[in-house]
């Protein structure tokens, strides 16, 4: 189980107040929507988690530990991130699940195509010939190779047409639970009522509003 | 070895004219560059007789320790004229200036060391010259094509990042491509060297009287230590400038 820990975290980038001493907790084996108007942090804070970005101010902990003081390619290992665009870095299938794990067997490489609900006949296709559905499915399959415990999600079907969003986010559903940390990073509310467990709700980088879901007003129909 | 064709003082006066007939058809053609060919003509002309009355006073009075501080001076400012081309990247001066220092030594370093060139002034300081600018040249596109790889591939990067790999790991997809760009033009110029124009070692030495036979051992030599200084500079520019992309927590900048 992987609980994060938000102490007074504040972001400054070029001047600008991004994120403004926010603390919370993220709990463990739960879903948790980061929610707020388009410009209010939530990607900012989401890079957080797996280090891609530090805070100007405060500590970002995991299970206890500053993540400062863990080793940061380990760290990512444990924090797997899907991104809202599928960015695909090989030629073929194969070779994306195998990025993070380049021992990757071709039988645990179809295992995790299915997972994702993937045929396994796809594991030879070019990475250029995928549609955006299939395409962001090997990017999850890709972040699940390498077995995270934790999983932040970017927005992980704004990107997508109405038919392959709903594909991916069946999918992530079937994923979550089973002891997986999520961190989703969401612009629809209905789609934070579908996933996730508790909400943070961030305006102008101040958290204003947390809890369940279903007692949270930003995800329920009020303004933040 | 016949009289050397060197102009007199009166001839360097003359060929001003070409200048005029430059600037001439600038003014006509209503280009707006009149003004800038000649300020460009006269830098030229005052920095190429400052260099030549430093170089002169540096043969005559402070042997090699001065030659190799005139090489040290010349590898600083290529090293701020190559940095310049890798805007955006941290520490950019610094790199190129170790890329050069670097390809420079080395390649200097091997030619003494072997004999092929002596270990005097006036022939360290002008060979030294074309390595360092050669080195100068492909640290310059090696850092200028590493910004716009980092900044154009991202969230490719980024991406690999997240999986776990490290900076270096993360960007060597990138890096080999750079490094191609970057030693494409260096390898052109070698293939076809003496086939468009005669190059500018064998051209100086065949002007002074040298016979052409005798200028062409010179004009390898200098390929091959152009090639070897590119090489060399390109890599030591991708190698130390990658390490910059990264902070120590393996984020790129």
């Amino acid at each position: 189980m992987s609980r994060f820990d938000l102490r007074e975290v504040t972001v400054r980038r070029d001047g600008h107040l991004i994120i403004d001493q926010v603390t919370a907790t993220i709990a463990p084996g739960r879903c948790t929507a980061l929610v707020g108007p388009s410009g209010a942090g939530k990607s900012t804070l989401l890079r957080l988690f797996n280090r891609l970005d530090d805070p100007s101010s405060g500590t970002v902990s995991l299970d206890g530990e500053p993540l400062t003081s863990l080793d940061v390619l380990e760290l990512r290992r444990r924090v797997g991130l899907v991104g809202q665009r599928p960015v695909l870095v090989a030629t073929t299938v194969y070779e994306e699940l195998r990025v993070g794990v380049p021992k990757l067997e071709r039988e645990a490489a179809a295992e995790l195509l299915t997972r994702v609900g993937l045929a396994v006949e796809m594991v030879d296709r070019p990475s250029a010939g995928l549609s955006g559905g299939e395409a962001q499915r090997v990017c999850l399959a890709r972040t699940l190779a390498v077995d995270p415990k934790v999983l932040l999600l970017d927005e992980p079907t704004s990107a997508l047409d109405p038919a392959a969003a709903t594909a991916v986010e069946e999918t992530l559903c079937g994923l979550l639970g089973n002891g997986l940390t999520a961190i989703l990073v969401s612009h629809s509310a209905e789609q934070v009522r579908r996933m996730a467990d508790d909400a943070l709700v961030l305006r102008q980088g101040r958290l204003v509003e947390s809890g369940a879901v279903a007692a949270v007003g930003y995800v329920n129909g009020a303004q933040a | 070895m016949s009289s050397p064709a060197v102009p007199e003082w009166t001839g360097v006066a003359l060929s001003v004219s070409l200048v005029a007939v430059a600037v001439l058809i600038a003014w006509r053609q209503r280009l707006g560059l009149a003004r800038e060919v000649m300020i460009a003509a006269v830098r030229a002309g005052v920095q190429l007789f400052a260099v030549g009355a430093v170089l002169l006073f540096l043969f005559k009075h402070a042997g090699l320790p001065g030659g190799f501080a005139w090489l040290a001076v010349m590898v600083a400012i290529a090293g701020q004229v190559a940095g310049r081309r890798g805007k955006g990247l941290y520490h950019a001066r610094y790199v190129a200036t170790a890329a050069v220092a670097v390809a420079a030594a080395v390649t200097l370093g091997v030619l003494i060391a072997f004999g092929v060139i002596q270990s005097a002034p006036r022939v360290v300081v002008p060979v030294g010259g074309m390595v360092v600018s050669g080195a100068m040249q492909a640290t310059g596109v090696t850092l200028s094509r590493m910004v716009a790889e980092a900044n154009g591939q991202r969230a490719a990067i980024e991406a690999r990042l997240s999986l776990g790999l490290s900076g270096a790991q993360a960007f060597a997809p990138h890096r080999r491509e750079l490094l191609r760009t970057a030693l494409i033009p260096t390898l052109d110029s070698t293939k076809v060297v003496g086939l468009i124009s005669l190059p500018g070692a064998m051209t100086g030495l065949i002007l002074a009287g040298v016979s052409p036979e005798v200028a062409i051992r010179y004009q390898i030599v200098v390929m091959y230590m152009l090639l070897a200084a590119a090489v060399m500079a390109a890599l030591a520019a991708a190698e130390l400038g990658q390490r910059m992309l990264f902070t120590t927590a393996q984020q790129l900048r």
